[in-house]
């Protein structure tokens, strides 16, 4: 077992049970309570992260995919001068990653109103927050995904491109498939916003019961 | 559907399970080379979708189970996409030494596939 093994499993793991242990032997076990950590959180919390990953995660995709392919259109170039341009449509559907995580962080800003602190804990704001944070999770790994199989698959169209050039229309195929995984991601993101109205002001008889 | 069954936080791992289906199964789906298996580690997601609106009573068992649902669409996704790339691999190259292993190959493939659609 190496050092990073003990420093990313077992310290943690250690410290998680000391503390799980100090708590119960202190009679104090109640104070682990996911689910009032849950109910104290604001939803903003929750609605901002969501749209900091979507779009975070979306662009580290698409940049991902970018140099890789950018890397190996350049060095084949360098004695196969004739791929440079047809292989730029690689680098275009990196882009359109981003674009995705783009356009999902607007949709989901637009859920993000201002609601004065007394009024915001209602079921439906809790719901939204939710679904505004694992939305742009979701959204964000998939586009982070998809933006690293695209670069791989158009790093290896543009060599393939270079050693022969009836290969290119085979390899962009398999690029194709893998772009959808982002139209996957931007679809289930939008299904999973489809039910959540966005922060609305709830009056007390509504709000959830908060300790 | 009484009040202290729903509470307010429910519908986090229902959103959990969710996220975990389209994620888990994308992920290994992309890194061993099926793309279909990406595909269906998505398709949980209108399911539990339905079931989860803000103004109905959503259980929070029905929140676990959910996430429950979703854990186990995402390994399977692993699974399938694993099996699928390791055996892809392994089949180009033997096509390229032996022209006849073409059938055999497909046949293995759709089994594995098969994996990913028990999830």
């Amino acid at each position: 077992m190496g050092y990073t093994t003990y420093a990313s499993f077992g310290l943690p793991s250690f410290l998680v049970i000391i503390v799980a242990l100090y708590l119960l032997f202190t009679d104090s076990g109640e104070a682990f309570d996911v689910g009032r950590f849950l109910e104290e959180t604001s939803p903003f919390v929750w609605g901002s992260l969501g749209i900091g990953l979507c779009i975070g995660l979306s662009v580290l995709g698409a940049g991902w995919g970018i140099f890789l392919t950018g890397a190996s259109i350049l060095g084949g170039g360098v004695r196969t001068p004739r791929i440079s341009t047809k292989n730029l449509i690689s680098i275009i559907f990196c882009e359109v990653v981003a674009i995705y995580g783009v356009i999902m962080g607007i949709v989901y800003s637009s859920k993000l109103q201002t609601v004065p602190e007394a009024q915001l804990y209602t079921r439906d704001n809790y719901f939204t927050g939710y679904a505004l944070f694992f939305g742009g999770l979701t959204v964000g790994f998939c586009n982070l995904l998809c933006g690293l199989c695209v670069g791989i698959a158009g790093s290896t169209a543009a060599l393939a491109d270079a050693a022969d050039p009836t290969l290119f229309v085979k390899v962009l195929v398999v690029e194709v498939f893998g772009s959808v995984l982002g139209l996957f991601g931007l679809i289930i993101g939008l299904l999973m916003i489809g039910n959540a109205k966005e922060f609305l002001p709830g009056s007390p008889a509504v709000s959830a019961i908060r300790i | 559907m009484p009040a202290e069954l729903c509470p307010p936080y429910a519908p986090f791992f229902g959103f959990a399970g969710v996220a975990s289906a389209v994620t888990v199964g994308a992920a290994f789906g992309t890194a061993k080379a099926g793309i279909g298996i990406a595909g269906l580690g998505t398709f949980k997601p209108e399911l539990i979708m339905k079931a989860m609106t803000p103004s109905k009573g959503y259980p929070l068992a029905a929140g676990f189970i959910h996430l429950g649902a979703g854990i186990s669409c995402g390994m399977t996704g692993i699974a399938a996409g694993y099996a699928i790339g390791l055996v892809g691999d392994s089949c180009v190259r033997a096509y390229v030494h032996e022209q006849r292993v073409f059938v055999s190959m497909i046949l293995i493939l759709i089994f594995a596939e098969v994996l990913g659609l028990y999830g």
